[in-house]
Order: structure tokens, then C-alpha cells, then sequence
């Protein structure tokens, strides 16, 4: 007698077995986790939010040197003083930690303090942001109120600083917290193409229509596609999630979280591989319907950027919990609309998978 | 015991497009039943009503007794399909494809062995698939047909392309098949198989049943006997058919011997094509 579970265990260790045996996806695999293993921790795991100025005066008398000194650390600027214009020029093209600097000539201090005319130079790097241009010519006029003694022309009221929302000064997401979820997605996006090559193959052979003419059932089938896929990407993604340290919190909610991935990536693989009647055609596919999976993770590489149109996608609710989890500590509260989200398109993505995948084996 | 398949009135379309009309016949267990037709006759799609993968729009199916679509999973456990595709998993070996299809069935003690070997590829059932020429698949799929002991075979042009030693060993099997007691429905446009095979023959053309007898009762009631006859005449050889029925054709050979010029006599009977064009009003490819 056939049991259903019987079957879906034949199904699934020979769709591994497959799996194991394509020297494609074995090669991908590996290289693609170590690489992105490897390139994980070869990032910057800090933020350095500090703004490094480099200043050169002519002829600064050693408190005004001492003066500039002071300001570092307590309002996130770092002055280095130079000897020289072209010392001072080359610490600005090499950029690190150095972005812009000013040169102050011979006599700037004296014609300012005597009242007459003078000049100075801001020296950029072609990559600065623009805004520190005006900040720059801010500072010099500053630097002429305090040498001449004159207050600037207004008084400068009082400024109460009020952020709406989460404040994420000083907690900037690192290069390290940003690149994960984009791993993670791309890891998943492998295997949910694995999964889309496996179930394109057994239409193309036709080898399904051989299956459902025993006692296996399209159920049967589905169920172990959605076991083989769910559990390959799962697994891929819990290997990236471990080896890059992210496990120190939040472990239910990741686990929870990946596998509602894995479900999604399964329902796109279903979708690409019953879609796609060739090798091209799965890529094709693979790339069009695993898009809007992929999208949102790159929008976690500029935090504050994120469109609309972006958080509506499939991938958004899986990328939002993997930073807020793994970066800010964040819980299941924070993570409940994004978890809801998430399940909402697993269950559409694999309705249309299933839906798809059942037409074609109605038309074989 | 009743027949082990009966179909009753069966129709078929793709779309608005016929395929099987109103097909009826059964099949005795035991039986070899040669399904003939041309390529699109419906021939294949009839095999899949019967089988399960598509739902007849109209008549009725009995396998073993039971009802065809409503008791699918019943009759799928005791049938065997042999498809025209070699679909086999090419990454998995011999063994492998047919022990993932010995647990769809939830058999656990077959003897992979001995199967492999029924179809002689005892020495090959580790090796993978892809590595197998096409007569190998084929003999596979037919192996894979047999692993649950079927009691009705469903055998889709079996030796299609097949080398004459391959062709042979796979005869062999489905007569051997018949003697264990299973009924075997064989499609194929090999009229050599179907007749050495069938104990009785269907002609199918556009979805139609057409005829449907023993084999040697189609080519008596549908064709004609002759005798060919090659006789030397002077330097010349002139070869003369003569119809074996009717008036003219018995005097004329014995005008012909008595000449004492014959040089060869064959007798001649209509093939199964013959038959099927006196019906069809075409070929069979």
C-alpha cells in the first residue's frame, strides 16, 4: 500500500539526489557561500561617522592650532593641521581619512585681525559631497568672527533638535549589517533557480507524466517540491546567517523568518521552472519573477532611500526583519507587520506557482 | 472473471479539436490488443483516458472492475504504462529509477536485480542513465513498467527505433507478459509487431475505431490471396501476380506450369497495412 507520506520521502531524496549530482549548482553553491562568507568578513563592521578636515595655516600660532584640535570627537569633526599647501592637497586626493581640507595662507590670521582683506582656499576631492562646500565657507567666516573679535552679524538662537520617528544617529547600519540581507537573498535566489531547473527538467523529460500514472498524486508532488526547495534555500540561508555571526539574537524569529523565505523563493521557482520550457527560458523567468525578491535587499544598502513601491514587493518584509534583527535587536513586535506581510506573498506566490505548475501538466 | 479493461463510447478533444470519437472495445486479461494507427490517429490520447492523465469528455472506462477516473489511484496501483518519451531520470542510474518508482508504488522488496535483468541490463543498472543508448532506455522504462506486476499493460510504441536485438528482447517480454495472465494494450505502427504480437488487432484513424479482429481474420475478410510467379520467356523473366480467389487466376497458373517456363512461385497474403488502407482509404505513416 502507497502512503502519501511514502511517497513525498521518495520524491524529495531523489530530487536531492538530483540536486547533489549537478555539478552547476554544487560548483555555485559552495563558491557563491565562501565568497560571500569570505567578502562578509573582509568588510568594515563599524560606522565612522567622524568628518576628517585638514587645515593648513601659514603662520598659526600654536593655540589656534590647539583650538581647531578641540572640536573633534564632541561634534564629529576631526582637524588635522598640515605644513604645507601640497602636504595638505595630497591628503585630500588619497581621500583616507582626510575628504577636505583649508588652506589658509601666509598673513590670513593678521589681515583678519588688522581688519583688512583675505582670502583662503577650500580644497575638495572631486567625490565630496556637495554639501560641504557651503559648510566649509561657514567655517572660515567663523574662524574670521573669532580672530577679528566682531560677533557674527546675528545672534544665533537656541536650537531644539526633535527627530520623528526611530533616531538612527550614531547607529548607522554597517557596510558588514547592510551586505548580509543582500547575501542572503542571493543565496536564496540560487536555490530557488535550483528549484526551477528541477521542476522544469521533470517536465521537459516528461518523467512527471511517468509519476502520475503510479499512485503519486500532483499533491504528492507539489508537497515534495515545496519540501526540496524550501529546504535547500532555507538551509543556505541559515549557513550565511551563522557564518556571519548573526545568530546572537533573535534566533526564532530568523528561523521563522528564513523559512517563510524559503517558501516565497519555492513558489518563485515553481512559477519560473513550470513557465520555462529551456535552460534559457528558466533563466529568463528566474530572473523576471525573482526580481521583485531581490529588489528590497539592495535597498538595504541605502537605508532612508526605500520608494514605496519598494516595500510592497515580496522581498521586503524578509530584508526589514533581517536588519532589524540582526543590526538593531529588534523583536517580534517590530518584526509582526513585516512577518505578516511576508506570509501574505508566500501564500500568493504559491498559489500562482502551484496554479501554473498544475496547467502544465494538464496540457503535457 | 470480466474482461480487465472495457471502454464504452470514450471521446476526447483538445480544444474543440476531436480526438477520440466514441471509442468502444475491451480487453481480455491475457490478451494482446494491437492498437494501429497513423501518427494523430489518437492512439496515444486514448492511452492517457485509459491510464488516467486526461478525464474522457464522454463514455465510460472500466479497468479490473473498477471505475476510470473515479477510482484513479486504485487502478494506477495495478497497471503498468510504457511511454512513447524515454522519460527517465537521466542523472539517476538504472537501479535508482526504478527503486524511486518501486516506492511510488510503496513496494519495498522487488528485485532490482532480476527486473534489470529480464531486459538485459544486468551489467548496466549502476551506471547513470545519461550513459545509456536509447534502446538501453527503452528497455529501462519497459523494466520500470513491470516493477509492480501489472495486471493491464499500457505499452506506447515500445520498440519505436529500436535495434532488432533490443526489439526483440522487448517481444519477448510483452508475450511473456500475456502468458502470466496480464492484458496488454500495444500501440504501435509496426505492422510486423502487431501481427506477430496481437491476438487481436484495432485500426484507429481520426479518433475512429475502424475495424477490430484477430489479425488473421482482418487480412482473409479484407485482403486478397495471390501467387506471385516469375517465368522465363526467351531471353526476358516476366513476373505475373494472380489472384488466388475468383475464376481466372487458377487457370492461368496452370497454364503457366504446364508451359513448363516457371522459374519461381511465392504465395502472397494481404499485410495488416493492406488491410488498413482497404479501410483508412490511406497508409499507416
Amino acid at each position: 500500500m502507497t502512503s502519501r507520506a511514502g511517497v513525498v520521502r521518495a520524491f524529495v531524496a531523489k530530487d536531492l539526489r538530483i540536486h547533489a549530482r549537478d555539478r552547476f549548482y554544487v560548483v555555485v553553491t559552495i563558491v557563491g557561500l565562501a565568497f560571500f562568507i569570505g567578502v562578509f568578513w573582509l568588510l568594515p563592521d563599524t560606522v565612522d561617522e567622524t568628518l576628517h578636515l585638514g587645515v593648513h595655516l601659514e603662520d598659526a600660532p600654536a593655540e589656534v592650532a590647539a583650538l581647531l584640535d578641540a572640536d573633534e570627537d564632541e561634534a564629529g569633526l576631526a582637524v588635522e593641521v598640515f605644513r604645507s599647501s601640497a602636504d595638505l592637497e595630497d591628503a585630500v586626493r588619497d581621500g583616507d581619512p582626510v575628504v577636505a581640507g583649508l588652506d589658509l595662507p601666509a598673513g590670513f590670521l593678521a589681515a583678519l585681525a588688522t581688519g583688512q582683506d583675505a582670502s583662503a582656499r577650500i580644497v575638495l576631492r572631486a567625490d565630496a559631497p556637495e554639501e560641504l562646500r557651503p559648510a566649509l565657507a561657514a567655517m572660515v567666516r567663523e574662524l574670521a568672527f573669532a580672530v577679528s573679535g566682531q560677533p557674527p552679524p546675528v545672534t544665533v538662537p537656541d536650537l531644539d533638535e526633535v527627530v520623528v520617528g526611530v533616531d538612527r544617529a550614531g547607529a548607522q547600519l554597517s557596510l558588514r549589517d547592510q551586505l548580509r540581507p543582500v547575501f542572503v537573498v542571493i543565496a536564496l535566489f540560487v536555490e530557488m533557480f535550483a528549484l526551477a531547473s528541477l521542476v522544469a527538467g521533470e517536465l521537459q523529460l516528461r518523467t512527471i507524466t511517468a509519476v502520475l500514472t503510479t499512485p503519486a498524486r500532483i499533491s504528492d508532488v507539489l508537497a515534495a517540491k515545496t519540501v526540496v526547495g524550501t529546504l535547500l534555500a532555507f538551509s543556505q540561508a541559515m549557513v550565511l546567517v551563522v557564518a556571519t555571526g548573526a545568530l546572537v539574537r533573535g534566533l526564532p524569529l530568523l528561523v521563522v523568518a528564513l523559512l517563510l523565505g524559503g517558501i516565497l523563493v519555492t513558489g518563485v521557482g515553481l512559477i519560473a521552472g513550470s513557465i520555462g520550457r529551456d535552460f534559457i527560458e528558466v533563466v529568463f523567468w528566474s530572473l523576471v519573477v525573482g526580481l521583485p525578491v531581490m529588489i528590497p535587499a539592495f535597498g538595504a544598502l541605502f537605508p532612508g532611500s526605500v520608494s514605496t513601491w519598494i516595500q510592497v514587493l515580496p522581498g521586503h518584509g524578509l530584508v526589514q526583519i533581517m536588519v532589524g534583527t540582526t543590526a538593531r535587536g529588534e523583536g517580534w513586535t517590530e518584526a509582526a507587520p513585516h512577518l505578516g506581510a511576508l506570509a501574505g506573498w508566500c501564500v500568493v506566490v504559491f498559489a500562482l506557482g502551484v496554479a501554473i505548475l498544475q496547467r502544465r501538466v494538464r496540457r503535457l | 472473471m470480466g474482461p480487465a479493461l472495457v471502454a464504452e463510447g470514450i471521446g476526447y478533444d483538445y480544444d474543440g479539436t476531436l480526438a477520440v470519437d466514441d471509442v468502444s472495445f475491451d480487453l481480455a486479461r491475457g490478451e494482446v490488443l494491437g492498437f494501429l494507427g497513423p501518427n494523430g490517429a489518437g492512439k496515444s490520447t486514448t492511452i492517457k483516458l485509459l491510464t488516467g492523465q486526461l478525464e474522457p469528455r464522454s463514455g465510460r472506462i472500466s479497468v479490473l472492475g473498477m471505475d476510470m477516473p473515479r477510482q484513479r489511484g486504485e487502478i494506477q496501483a495495478r497497471i503498468g504504462v510504457c511511454f512513447e518519451e524515454k522519460n527517465v531520470y537521466p542523472s539517476l542510474t538504472g537501479r535508482e529509477n526504478l527503486a524511486f518508482f518501486a516506492r511510488l508504488f510503496g513496494l519495498h522488496d522487488v528485485d532490482l536485480d532480476e527486473l534489470l535483468a529480464r531486459v538485459g541490463l544486468e551489467e548496466r543498472g549502476r551506471d547513470r542513465v545519461n550513459r545509456y543508448s536509447k534502446g538501453m532506455r527503452q528497455r529501462l522504462m519497459v523494466a520500470r513498467t513491470l516493477l509492480n506486476e501489472p495486471d493491464v499493460l499500457f505499452l506506447d510504441e515500445p520498440t519505436d527505433g529500436l535495434d532488432p536485438v533490443s526489439a526483440r528482447t522487448i517481444r519477448q517480454l510483452i508475450r511473456a507478459e500475456a502468458d502470466r495472465g496480464a492484458a496488454v494494450l500495444l500501440t504501435t505502427h509496426d505492422m510486423y509487431e502487431a501481427d506477430q504480437l496481437s491476438d487481436r488487432v484495432a485500426f484507429i484513424d481520426r479518433g475512429k475505431v475502424l475495424a477490430l479482429d484477430p489479425p488473421e481474420e482482418l487480412k482473409l475478410a479484407h485482403g486478397t490471396r495471390s501467387v506471385r510467379v516469375r517465368v522465363r520467356t526467351g531471353e526476358q523473366i516476366e513476373e505475373h501476380v494472380l489472384p488466388l480467389d475468383g475464376d481466372g487466376g487458377a487457370a492461368e497458373l496452370q497454364a503457366l506450369v504446364e508451359a513448363g517456363n516457371v522459374l519461381t512461385i511465392h504465395t502472397e497474403e494481404a499485410t495488416l497495412e493492406d488491410v488498413f488502407v482497404a479501410f483508412a482509404g490511406r497508409g499507416l505513416t
